[in-house]
């Protein structure tokens, strides 16, 4: 068992460091430390004894080692974006910061790949490979800020996963620096590598398994058109109905992100792009893809919205009206604070077919806790994202909101889905870990966690229920954007 | 129903078959308390991939484990047992106008389970990824015969450790997979299969070119003269005349297939003699280039992994010798299968030639010559890694011991 660094060894800890980063790469007074006590989960804080910025995969190798010889725990942290708390420090000790180590080291455009260090801002990527028509596919709302190594660590998804896939399915390979300071590559640029697919099972461990100091990823070629489109209905049931009968017809697109009436109040209030306030929600449907095949299929989701009662179908007929569209839908956080000065958003997952009856169960618990929710959200895979509108100096809405949340995601499970579709376990849900896993599968968890971090010294109490290590919530905080 | 049966030339291994997942845990706890070794089986498609089994034990088909436990068509995902065969499955799901589109040659015997502890795949990779972007959730039952599950029933979830990718492709050594969800994808409105035959010097510059096209291939294979004439009589289709045969795959809605054949026709109709199927006319084509992976009287397979920048010049130079050679040109793996003429020292020359610009892994050959064959090829960097996850999910090393990469 490890433990956090004590007044009397902090100061030696970070000479440690200082030694191994060197002075300007440490962060070790009160004030400074302030800035890294928590992320985009504000519920529970807690201060690292030290801050590191490596530049290197050897220097992070040097501070792992020195944390295991002075028994600290360390923990990996990106930009800081996480909405589970996967980089709060617990139990102190030493936070390794690697937004030091940005290079885009390669980009071979013939074998579709680029090799970064993890630190690289997810949008970096696809701003330097633009100008030759590709992009990185996984785009996060918080592709401006947050780390492509902070998207392995917690396999981010964003708007267009349902037809390009989350972050596991762009990463061919990992270069790791196990706890004990060995490193591995695992994976690479060649496919099928014979093997255990490790790199797999290392994106999605949210920092439980090393320090990722390097990724493979795909790179994804720009499609040719877009084809973007704004269905208006009176209820969320026909928006809803709309989506699977869309997929039904065998049509995979870009994107359907859904917003109900109350987002679009907030939206409109701060964008001006003409949404309808009376409407029941709004549905963004955007196919893309080769310009030769785009018209047929807009044509046949004009067809199938207005079947399901849609009052009309908008089409972006410029490229700058389809990017206020978007930039509607991904500010859509942003605009909330009109609405309240406090939010909590959820991130839970139901089969598609159950979007009518968990937003139905949304409406109602909204309701029962006199909490006003907003809905704004990637309809296309069933992931949902309740925003729950408060103000948090009010200690009972507070309370209202906490149990407004876990009864939506305890539904979640019920209708057959999962807690999180994007942004992670974190510490903020792993007490919902024993509800949607059995004992024997978190056993096997642990038993792979036990492979390549046995002392749990990297990123302790993430994810794996632990005896003992309950946290009592009493606030709600996650203000950031999906 | 066979009692025995052997696997890799090793046995002969007397076979249980259970029908519930009950029996099955029954017949590992048996196992786990006597330390013998357990063989999953599946529709004995790819028993012919690794090494021999090193200790004595035995088999455990899974044929006895195919019901289809829900199957939620407007969700797009099905879940099954481990043991339901490819046909099946893919006629269920053909009902309701989707399917899982990896391609499995032996459709009529291979089974979800084995696909997916071999990982296997096809010419359809390119456009549509293989099982690890299919399979999001799994159960399997664990060394002490309890079932554990990762993943779930929803196509977006990131919940715990993401152990469907670590059992796709861990050649049943962590545990016996028995019941799968699969995200699954729309049947395609149209297809299209176009080939392209041209001399060996045009092979890099028409694979260049197809990599900037303004098309969106979902398949590009490369076949040599021999593999050529062996995908082509299968079909009943005259055989182009030329050392090289690239194969382009299209599909999607009927205005974009038909956009792109015309095209590919624009942008290296001067650089190859062009031939386009449509429609059902490809489908022999097609079937053809899917079964090629696993042809009776293959004496031996190797699998090479290049860049694909790499494939023309591989190509090029592993082209002799008598070796029917496909490769899945933009993924960089390259396929070399040898008949009955091929010889032990003829393969180890061969695979130490091939080895030399590629990770190459032999997938087929006769038993015996793997006494002296590296069947799997010099041990990564990763290797003690995947030992280190071996001995914690099977310390007792029940599952198909000896059978994997790095002597798991």
């Amino acid at each position: 068992m490890t433990s956090a660094a004590t007044t009397a060894t902090a100061p030696k800890l970070a000479d440690r460091m200082r030694a191994i980063v060197g002075p300007t790469n440490v962060l070790a007074s009160p004030s400074d430390l302030v800035v890294y006590e928590c992320d985009g989960f504000t519920i529970e804080k807690n201060k690292p004894d030290v801050v590191v910025f490596p530049t290197s995969t050897e220097q992070i190798v040097a501070i792992v080692k020195a944390c295991g010889e002075l028994g600290v725990p360390f923990v990996p942290r990106g930009a800081g974006t996480s909405l589970a708390g996967g980089c709060l420090p617990i139990g102190g000790g030493v936070m390794i910061a690697l937004t030091r180590m940005k290079r885009i080291l390669e980009v071979n455009y013939r074998d579709r790949y680029a090799i970064i260090e993890p630190g690289v801002v997810n949008l970096w990527l696809t701003n330097h490979i633009k100008p030759n028509g590709y992009h990185f596919a996984p785009d996060p709302s918080s592709q401006g800020a947050c780390t492509i190594g902070g998207n392995v660590a917690t396999n981010s998804g964003g708007p267009h996963t349902l037809k390009y896939g989350v972050t596991v399915n762009h990463v061919l390979g990992v270069e790791l620096v196990l706890p004990d300071g060995r490193v591995v590559q695992t994976g690479g640029p060649h496919e099928d590598n014979p093997g255990y697919d490790l790199t797999g099972v290392i994106v999605g461990s949210e920092g439980t398994f090393g320090v990722a100091t390097k990724a493979w990823v795909r790179i994804t070629r720009n499609p040719e058109a877009y084809r973007t489109l704004l269905g208006v209905f009176e209820s969320v049931d026909d928006a809803t109905n709309t989506i699977s009968e869309i997929i039904g017809a065998g049509i995979i697109p870009g994107a359907l992100e859904l917003l109900d009436s109350l987002i679009l109040q907030a939206v409109e209030a701060a964008f001006r792009f003409g949404f309808p306030l009376d409407a029941g929600a709004v549905l963004i449907m955007e196919v893309d893809g080769l310009d030769a095949g785009l018209d047929q299929d807009a044509e046949r989701i004009v067809e199938i919205a207005k079947r399901n009662n849609a009052r009309e179908v908008r089409r972006a007929n410029t490229e700058a009206e389809r990017l206020l569209l978007w930039k509607s839908r991904k500010q859509a956080f942003g605009a909330v604070g009109r609405l309240a000065p406090s939010y909590c958003t959820q991130d839970g997952v139901v089969p598609r077919t159950k979007l009518p009856e968990i937003l139905r169960f949304i409406r109602a618990v909204g309701t029962k806790y006199n909490i006003r929710i907003a809905n704004v959200f990637h309809a296309g895979d069933g992931n949902i994202h309740p925003i729950l509108l408060f103000d948090e100096r009010d200690a009972d809405q507070v309370k209202r909101v906490l149990g407004a949340s876990h009864e939506i995601l305890d539904e979640c499970i019920r209708l057959g889905g999962s807690v999180t579709g994007e942004h992670g376990i974190g510490v903020e849900k792993i007490d919902f870990m024993p509800k949607l896993f059995s004992p024997e599968d978190l056993a096997m968890m642990v038993r792979l966690r036990s492979a390549f971090n046995p002392e749990n010294r990297c990123s302790p109490q993430k994810m794996l229920p632990t005896a003992g290590a309950c946290i009592e919530q009493s606030k709600a905080g996650r203000h950031a954007a999906m | 129903m066979p009692t025995t049966t052997h696997i890799d030339g090793f046995g002969p291994l007397s076979m249980t078959t259970p029908t519930t997942t009950a029996e099955l845990a029954q017949v590992i706890r048996v196992a786990a308390a006597g330390s013998t070794a357990l063989y999953p089986v599946g529709g004995g498609t790819k028993l012919s991939l690794g090494t021999p089994p090193t200790r004595p034990g035995q088999a455990v088909s899974m044929g006895g484990l195919t019901r289809i436990i829900d199957f939620p068509a407007r969700d797009m995902t099905v879940t099954v047992e481990a043991g339901i065969i490819i046909r099946e499955l893919r006629d269920t799901l053909a009902r309701e106008k989707l399917r899982l589109p990896i391609d499995v040659a032996h459709a009529d015997r291979a089974t979800l389970g084995g696909i997916i502890a071999a990982n296997t795949s096809g010419p359809r990779r390119y456009g549509f990824g293989t099982l690890r972007d299919y399979v999001i959730g799994i159960s399997a039952l664990n060394d002490e015969g309890n079932e554990f599950k990762a993943g779930g029933r929803v196509v977006k979830n990131v919940a715990g450790y993401d152990i469907c990718k670590l059992l796709t492709g861990s050649l049943g050594t962590l545990g016996i997979i028995t019941q799968v969800t699969l995200k699954l994808r729309p049947l395609a409105e149209e297809q299209a299969i176009i080939s392209l035959a041209c001399d060996a010097d045009k092979v890099e510059s028409i694979l260049a070119n197809l990599h900037g096209s303004r098309t969106r291939p979902i398949c590009l294979d490369l076949l040599n003269r021999l593999a050529a004439r062996r995908v082509f009589d299968q079909a009943h289709l005259p055989v182009p005349d030329a050392a090289w045969v690239l194969l382009v795959g299209y599909e999607g809605n009927a205005d974009a297939v038909s956009w792109q054949v015309q095209q590919l026709v624009k942008e290296v109709g001067i650089l190859a003699k062009l031939e386009a199927r449509v429609d059902f006319t490809a489908q022999p084509l097609w079937d053809s280039l899917v079964e090629f992976a696993h042809r009776p009287g293959d004496e031996l397979v190797l699998k090479a992994s290049v860049l694909p920048s790499a494939v023309a010049t591989f190509g090029l130079n592993a082209d002799r010798d008598g070796v029917a050679l496909r490769a899945h040109a933009a993924n960089g793996i390259v396929y070399g299968h040898w008949t009955a003429d091929a010889s032990l020292d003829r393969a180890a020359e061969t695979l130490k030639r091939w080895r030399e610009s590629s990770g190459t892994i032999v997938t087929r050959c006769p038993s015996e010559w793997k006494k002296t064959l590296d069947v799997w090829g010099p041990p990564r960097n990763d290797a003690w890694l995947m030992r280190e996850v071996k001995a914690k999910f099977d310390p007792k090393s029940i599952f198909n011991p000896g059978r994997f990469v790095a002597g798991i």
